[in-house]
């Protein structure tokens, strides 16, 4: 599927930059020399947005390098290994081995025994006829209250 | 905590000292490893909730996952900036990625800090390599503009921090988060505590930012080359984030009543940006607005001052922070094949 689309790319790359660049299309078919020298627009540079960084015309890295990874523009050997190293250590490592690792952690803040200590307390209370929770959190007899003349 | 530090430092002589054919592939690898190092910081060894290897750097369950954030943000940057940074020459692509670097070393001081002092200054030395990185690496004039505006609005916001940190070292002897979270609250009732108050958060404010004082964010994440962008929405604007939610613990009784306008600006701020979103035709510039809508979010969560606040804001800082950037590799994704920004 890769090689079918680096072989449709140049035509479609092609044809969405003059599509984006407002159709700048300049017609190719040689002019007869009845219509003399007024002709200039082939004359014309290669309008500057449609140049990449380096100056030249936007021409499609597939063209070069059909294999292009997209991550070194002249060097296939170190494009694909630029791919394999950043895959492996991407996916394989940081996100496969380290999401493992985040699965397999301890109860962050204990809240999975909290639960199952709630459940088991639950069920201990119901069983014994106590109420789940006494109303008041202190002992009423340990509070000291202001008396009402104050 | 320095399994990881050290490793971040020794990326400096791998960028200076690589080929330059394979310059890229070691940084993204050395990279990728220091972030799946990172993720150890997740295991929670302590119940007092601070994990400290020494004196100076800790983690806590705050500062974890913005740490993690921050080492998993390199590599992205990297891989991002690949394409537009290799036709420079090598010493300028080494240097490009050395203040990336610098900036990942800056930010795992800073998170990492006990001192509150520390944190400060690292704050502070975060503005160096992105300042750089905005006015060297920016594609259009602008730039200039947008790192003044990126540097001073910072700088104005956090003078005053300094002042109040030194008052607070004055006053209570000490400046270390791990001793300060169980210090009495203070008595604050004068204007000046007041102003002392505002002084605590106006740099954070700034930061994150808060609606009335965020211009200098559009401008800075519009002009600034792809990693620049992704590193300022995803972990610049948390430092903010983060220096808010520590301070907060501090400020306490004050806070009930001075903490309204903030609020108040907050709230306007999510609408205002958001509805400006509607109207915006860079691309870039969208994502920019969006990230002061969220952060906005962010801002009214710390402030009020409960549980869930807190928890949601830490949430929304870390997804703000994965999306966002991933937003701004996109925007440069299409920038390159189209060589524009606007959306018509």
């Amino acid at each position: 599927m890769a090689s079918r689309l680096s072989r449709i790319w140049p035509a479609l790359s092609r044809v969405r930059l003059s599509a984006a660049l407002g159709s700048r299309c300049v017609s190719q078919t040689p002019k007869s020399s009845a219509s003399g020298a007024a002709v200039a627009s082939d004359l014309q540079p290669v309008s500057p947005a449609a140049q990449d960084s380096h100056g030249h015309a936007e021409v499609s890295p597939f063209e070069k390098n059909p294999d292009f990874h997209g991550f070194h523009h002249h060097d296939s050997f170190v494009d694909e290994w630029n791919m394999k190293l950043a895959f492996f250590f991407g996916i394989s490592v940081a996100i496969v081995i380290g999401g493992t690792f985040i699965h397999y952690l301890p109860d962050h803040g204990m809240r999975q025994w909290a639960r199952r200590e709630a459940e088991r307390l639950i069920k201990q209370r119901e069983s014994e006829g106590l109420p789940l929770m006494t109303e008041n959190f202190y002992h009423p007899s340990t509070i000291v209250l202001p008396c009402s003349g104050e | 905590m320095l399994k990881v530090l050290i490793p971040t430092i020794m990326l400096f002589p791998t960028i200076w000292l690589a080929s330059p054919k394979w310059l890229w592939t070691t940084t993204t690898a050395h990279s990728l490893l220091i972030a799946s190092i990172s993720l150890m910081w997740l295991k929670w060894t302590s119940e007092a909730g601070w994990t400290s290897s020494n004196m100076y750097l800790a983690t806590d369950p705050l500062s974890t996952p913005l740490l993690v954030l921050t080492c998993w943000l390199l590599p992205l940057m990297i891989l991002a900036s690949q394409n537009h940074i290799s036709p420079e020459p090598i010493s300028r692509q080494r240097s490009y990625i050395t203040l990336l670097a610098s900036l990942q070393t800056f930010l795992i001081m800073a998170f990492g800090a006990t001192e509150i002092i520390m944190f400060y200054i690292m704050f502070e030395a975060t503005l160096i390599p992105t300042l750089i990185i905005i006015t060297r690496w920016g594609n259009q004039t602008e730039r200039l503009n947008a790192g003044t505006y990126f540097l001073f609005y910072t700088l104005a916001g956090s003078l005053p921090l300094l002042v109040a940190l030194l008052l607070l070292q004055q006053s209570t002897g000490t400046l270390s988060m791990l001793v300060l979270q169980y210090s009495q609250p203070l008595q604050l009732n004068s204007w000046g505590h007041m102003i002392w108050w505002a002084g605590c958060l106006i740099a954070f404010l700034v930061k994150m930012p808060l609606y009335g004082v965020h211009l200098w964010l559009p401008k800075a994440h519009v002009e600034a080359p792809v990693a620049g962008s992704m590193v300022l929405a995803a972990v610049l604007l948390k430092l903010g984030g983060y220096g808010m939610m520590r301070m907060m613990v501090m400020l306490d009784p004050l806070s009930k009543e001075l903490a309204y306008p903030f609020i108040i600006l907050a709230l306007w701020g999510i609408i205002m940006t958001g509805l400006i979103c509607l109207r915006q035709t860079d691309l870039k510039s969208l994502i920019a607005y969006s990230s002061v809508s969220h952060m906005g979010l962010v801002t009214g969560g710390i402030v009020i001052q409960t549980p869930w606040g807190f928890s949601g804001a830490i949430i929304l800082m870390i997804a703000h922070g994965l999306v966002s950037s991933a937003l701004f590799c996109l925007a440069n994704t299409a920038y390159e094949r189209t060589h524009s920004r606007t959306m018509m």
